[in-house]
């Protein structure tokens, strides 16, 4: 009977445990992962979490309509563009309202806006806004009043009845202005600091499938009249960095190409170095729910070379690294706090990732937990160049999580920097980077040689000269063995 | 002659021709010879999957399985044995199935003997001299195949065409072996299900 009732109790005590586990871990609503080598999703402790969730009730401006994108300064101030109301919601760091943008004098005439898509700030306060059904492009200064509008643009390249849809904007340091323009698939299109049309940056490749192809050989002249030109899919959001490359995304089925990082001539530098494309998702399902490539539909330069995409198919994060590596990835779709309904842009404020959820009307504020931030820091030590710093860094990472990859590399390029190439190898060998393990294995093995070439040369010698002995006496031992003998 | 048991698998290795003539018309080969190299073979495929250089090894540590390299070696191995006999026994090949057998191990032999050394010494490459590892690898491959054609060609008395169509018929065969087995195997299922199921309608009524 004691036994049983000891039984029983111990019984209870570790289904509480049980239960009391998850209980803990259920902050995150969603699971947080990377890929490994060999493209398994490794589970990651949370990198974010959510902290809170914020809409037009909860700054006191009403509620928000239908916002399709913001953007957040290096100071911090947020900029909300409330598409549905046609208005702009400035606030502070601290989400303080500082002032509400709804119209602006247009030469004497007040003018709004109509459903506006994009909006970009940049550091000298200007505020570039992609008022699409009104087709054009709204510069404001810092206090609301106009600088001048884009639109209308002129070009021989541009068809006689071009209808300017602008969705996305960006701008340099040089006040050219790049815009992501509806039912415009020749790339991303450029205008100078006077508004006046460049041409088109960054086109996206047209490959067609081999089965569309044979179709195209089937057809005669006259179906192929019928068919549906290959055209290249659209650019889907636009960013920029400090150095004025812009990053953009485009949503194209099957390419391994859909983040672009484009420089000042138009050309896709984005460097690709990771075991696998950097698309997003490489495992999903073909069929059904949530199924296919991820759709990449804004992404954020969140500096020190990384940047953070969205994919709005199954509504998650993805943060990459200068490389193409992933770092995290997280997120999807439901009612709870920190999941999505329809989210529409991702910013980066002061090491906080915010989402707006179009679905919601609200912004989501993730804030890092000691992992994400312990990364973010590595991460960007690593990418200035300070790599022996980062080893505590990426140390502590796998303390945390000793599943992650990058930091088993970061950890082994500060070594090989060192010049610690025995232990290098063991690292780049942990983090599968054959590559670098081949340059740490071959400095390893030249130290070696130069350690022991006079034992090894001197082993050789005796091993020569032994030899050579062990010929002369046999030449001459059958001689006296046959004078023994006889 | 006290080793000839021994000697003779390296004799076919350099003189492809005159050993397996030897081996059908003055019968040298050896059941138990061909039976060992077969399962040295088993055993360099596992070691090299297991033990070859970081650098050259692409295996997946988490999903190498010892068995499983017995079981893709001597299958396939047998598998061609009793492809290749079905087909030539209807092209008028002369080989009898024990030749076929001894003949297909003995052709095994280059690659024991590349990719056992080639195994250790991949450990001490670098990116670059990969490139000797993948050529060394490929040669004993294309040995084996030479072996292989050789001797076909000469155990069943063929000439070299009717060699090479023969070999692309066995491995038709093979797959046509193994279309066959799976299909025997889901009926017999489908079968034993089917009487398992009236079986269980009785017992329950």
């Amino acid at each position: 009977m004691k036994t049983r009732k000891a039984l029983l109790l111990a019984a209870i005590i570790s289904l509480s445990v049980l239960t009391a586990a998850p209980a803990a871990r259920a902050a995150a609503p969603y699971e947080a992962y990377t890929y490994n080598y060999y493209s398994d999703a490794v589970a990651l402790p949370a990198p974010f979490l959510p902290e809170r969730t914020l809409d037009g009730a909860g700054l006191g401006v009403g509620d928000f309509k239908l916002p399709n994108d913001f953007y957040v300064t290096k100071g911090g101030d947020v900029y909300i563009l409330d598409s549905g109301n046609n208005r702009i919601i400035v606030t502070d760091e601290h989400w303080n309202v500082i002032r509400i943008i709804d119209g602006f004098d247009n030469n004497g005439t007040p003018d709004t806006f109509g459903n506006p898509n994009g909006i970009f700030v940049a550091d000298s306060g200007k505020i570039y806004v992609a008022d699409t059904d009104k087709r054009r492009v709204v510069v404001l200064d810092g206090d609301g009043r106009l600088v001048k509008i884009v639109e209308n643009p002129q070009s021989e390249v541009l068809p006689d009845n071009f209808e300017f849809a602008p969705l996305k904007v960006t701008a340099d340091r040089a006040e050219r202005i790049f815009v992501v323009a509806r039912g415009v698939y020749e790339g991303i299109m450029q205008f100078n600091d006077t508004g006046e049309f460049l041409g088109y940056v960054g086109t996206i490749k047209v490959q067609p499938s081999a089965a569309d192809r044979l179709w195209r050989w089937l057809a005669t002249d006259a179906q192929k009249s019928q068919m549906v030109l290959f055209i290249p899919t659209e650019f889907s959001s636009v960013d920029i960095d400090h150095k004025g490359f812009v990053y953009a995304t485009n949503i194209d089925v099957g390419s391994t190409e859909t983040i672009k990082r484009i420089n000042p001539l138009g050309k896709d530098v984005i460097k690709r170095f990771g075991h696998y494309p950097n698309v997003g998702d490489i495992r999903y399902r073909r069929f059904g729910r949530e199924s296919g490539p991820s759709k990449l539909t804004d992404i954020k330069y969140i500096g020190d070379g990384m940047y953070v995409v969205l994919d709005s198919n199954r509504a998650r994060l993805f943060t990459y690294n200068d490389e193409g590596e992933l770092l995290y990835a997280f997120g999807g779709r439901g009612t709870q706090l920190g999941v999505f309904n329809t989210p529409v842009a991702v910013e980066w404020q002061k090491g906080k990732l915010l989402v707006l959820d179009r679905g919601k009307n609200g912004v989501v504020i993730f804030r890092p937990t000691k992992f994400g931030r312990l990364i973010h820091e590595a991460t960007a030590l690593h990418y200035n160049g300070d790599t022996a710093a980062s080893v505590e860094l990426w140390k502590e990472v796998l303390r945390l999580n000793s599943n992650y990859d990058i930091a088993y590399l970061g950890i082994g390029k500060s070594l090989l920097m060192a010049k610690e190439n025995k232990e290098a190898m063991e690292y780049f060998k942990l983090g599968m980077s054959r590559k670098y393990y081949s340059i740490a294995y071959k400095r390893y093995r030249r130290e070696v040689m130069q350690k022991h070439f006079g034992t090894f040369m001197t082993t050789a010698i005796v091993l020569i000269a032994a030899f050579i002995a062990f010929r002369i006496a046999r030449r001459v031992r059958p001689g006296r063995s046959a004078g023994h003998e006889a | 002659m006290r080793h000839e048991w021994m000697k003779f698998p390296f004799h076919i290795l350099f003189h492809p021709y005159d050993g397996y003539w030897d081996l059908k018309y003055e019968n040298k080969g050896r059941m138990s010879v061909a039976m060992a190299i077969l399962l040295l073979m088993v055993i360099t495929t596992s070691l090299m999957k297991q033990f070859a250089g970081f650098l050259v090894n692409f295996n997946d540590p988490r999903y190498l399985n010892t068995l499983d390299d017995l079981m893709y070696t001597v299958l396939p191995f047998f598998l061609f044995c009793v492809a290749n006999w079905s087909v030539t026994t209807l092209m008028e090949g002369e080989g009898k199935f024990r030749e076929i057998v001894i003949a297909t191990a003995y052709a095994l032999l280059p690659m024991i003997l590349i990719n056992t050394p080639l195994t250790f010494i991949s450990r001490f490459m670098t990116n670059e001299e990969a490139a000797f590892y993948w050529m060394l690898n490929s040669f004993g491959a294309l040995w084996f195949l030479y072996l292989l054609f050789v001797g076909n060609m000469t155990i069943h008395q063929y000439t070299a065409t009717k060699a090479v169509i023969t070999l692309i018929l066995t491995v038709i065969a093979m797959g046509i072996i193994v279309f066959l087995g799976a299909l025997a195997l889901t009926i017999s299922m489908d079968m034993y299900w089917f009487v398992y199921d009236i079986y269980l309608e009785l017992i329950f009524r």
